[in-house]
């Protein structure tokens, strides 16, 4: 399949190495092998931890097997390092990316969006437009770098490590920076897991309005929903809806940013010559797999529709779990990839600056977002 | 002779699509997580 798969360019960490042949199909299974043990290690250790701490009643964070895979690949890397025999497959994680965003369009059905209703949706959309720019403004200000001040905007604005994965592959983002800001994201999840049903409690919300707002302001679902489930089982149905109502928006904004990235060509310098003709740039530019996100994310769509003759044609409940499910998979090959990729020593290079800068934008927009919330609940009784 | 290469954009849609398709007519039915 792979036997002349296009390998993402290693010059940045391997300096001394020859220039790349084209990998060899069993070339790449060694590599592929180790992300699926590197990823599967960290899904292992999530588990165990999760049924270890609630059979002993030990409170314990979840920490997600994201954080467990980039750790678990970073720290192979970084001190054994990586075998020459395993690179090729290791450098798939671009591929397994791409496929887990296409499949992950089986998670984002249109009609979620309706569903959460009218105010709901205005508020989705504010919270996105002020966290965007807010997060965008706070990284010019600290000197962040462009492709990394976006991902943190997007994965603080929409959600989380899907958003800026989705993101990293539309903007050519390097895997440091991704790496970087998903860290920045999953550290501060964990801190409004506790954060958020402590303030929701001192405020007196209402089960709807606090949900809202764990959905909109929490970065990843996983998060946004035991956010939601801390403060009221209700509360938890509503911080999924919510969320799933800003996971909705993933596509749109991958879109945009695409486009962005593409008309300032900052994406490569060498190709901005060939901006004379901007639709084929643009063309080009364009990441083509967001096109078999649409498509699946579309199917999804028609086998929710009523009309039988629509809804035979997209998938029905449970083939878009399984769907899902495969989406997970490609994105745990992707995780062990990004951890197994990163140099810490650039990642050091980088300071707490970005830290500083998730953390006083995620305060913000928590408070942004609150502020939002408490209005309209206010005005409509939610 | 270098032969045309595929783009890896291009080998992901064509996995994905070949899955939903399997997930589709039913060859792959359930995946656990």
């Amino acid at each position: 399949m792979a036997t002349s798969a296009e390998l993402p360019d290693l010059r940045t960490e391997y300096p001394s190495r020859p220039p790349e042949k084209p990998a060899t199909f069993v070339s790449l299974l060694p590599g592929i092998a180790l992300l699926a043990i590197v990823g599967y290690a960290g899904k292992f250790v999530e588990h165990f931890l999760n049924t270890y701490t609630k059979a002993h009643h030990i409170t314990f964070p979840n920490i997600e097997y994201v954080l467990w895979a980039i750790l678990f690949g970073a720290l192979i890397a970084n001190t054994i390092g990586l075998a020459r025999i395993f690179r090729p497959g290791v450098a798939t994680y671009e591929f397994w990316l791409k496929a887990g965003i296409i499949l992950l369009g089986a998670r984002f059905v249109l009609g979620d969006i309706l569903k959460l209703g009218g105010i709901s949706l205005i508020l989705v959309f504010i919270a996105l437009a002020l966290s965007i720019t807010f997060m965008t403004w706070l990284g010019r200000t600290f000197k962040l770098n462009p492709k990394l001040t976006t991902l943190l905007a997007v994965g603080s604005s929409i959600c989380g490590v899907s958003a800026i994965i989705a993101t990293q592959g539309a903007i050519d983002a390097d895997e440091e920076d991704s790496s970087t800001a998903i860290a920045a994201i999953l550290a501060l999840g964990a801190i409004s897991l506790f954060a958020f049903p402590l303030i929701g409690h001192a405020l007196h919300m209402s089960d709807h309005a606090y949900g809202l707002w764990a959905g909109l302001a929490v970065d990843n679902t996983a998060e946004a929903t035991a956010a939601g489930a801390l403060f009221s089982d209700a509360a938890g149905k509503y911080a999924v809806l919510a969320k799933t109502c800003r996971n909705a928006l993933i596509g749109f904004v991958v879109l945009a940013y695409a486009i962005q990235w593409a008309r300032k060509g900052l994406a490569n310098d060498t190709t901005t010559a060939q901006l004379q003709n901007k639709a084929a740039f643009l063309w080009k530019k364009f990441p083509k797999f967001v096109l078999g996100f649409l498509f699946i994310s579309l199917l999804a769509t028609l086998g929710s529709s009523t009309n039988p003759t629509l809804a035979s044609l997209g998938f029905s409940k449970p083939q878009l779990t399984t769907l899902g499910n495969l989406s997970r998979w490609a994105f745990l090959l992707t995780f062990a990839g990004v951890g197994l990729r990163t140099n810490l020593k650039d990642l050091f290079k980088q300071g707490a600056r970005p830290f500083i800068v998730g953390a006083v934008g995620e305060i913000v927009i928590a408070a942004i977002t609150l502020a939002l919330v408490l209005g309209a609940d206010r005005i409509y009784h939610l | 002779m270098a032969s045309k290469r595929l783009s890896t954009d291009t080998w992901a849609i064509l996995l994905s699509l070949t899955l939903a398709l399997f997930v589709r007519i039913g060859l792959i039915k359930t995946i656990a997580w």
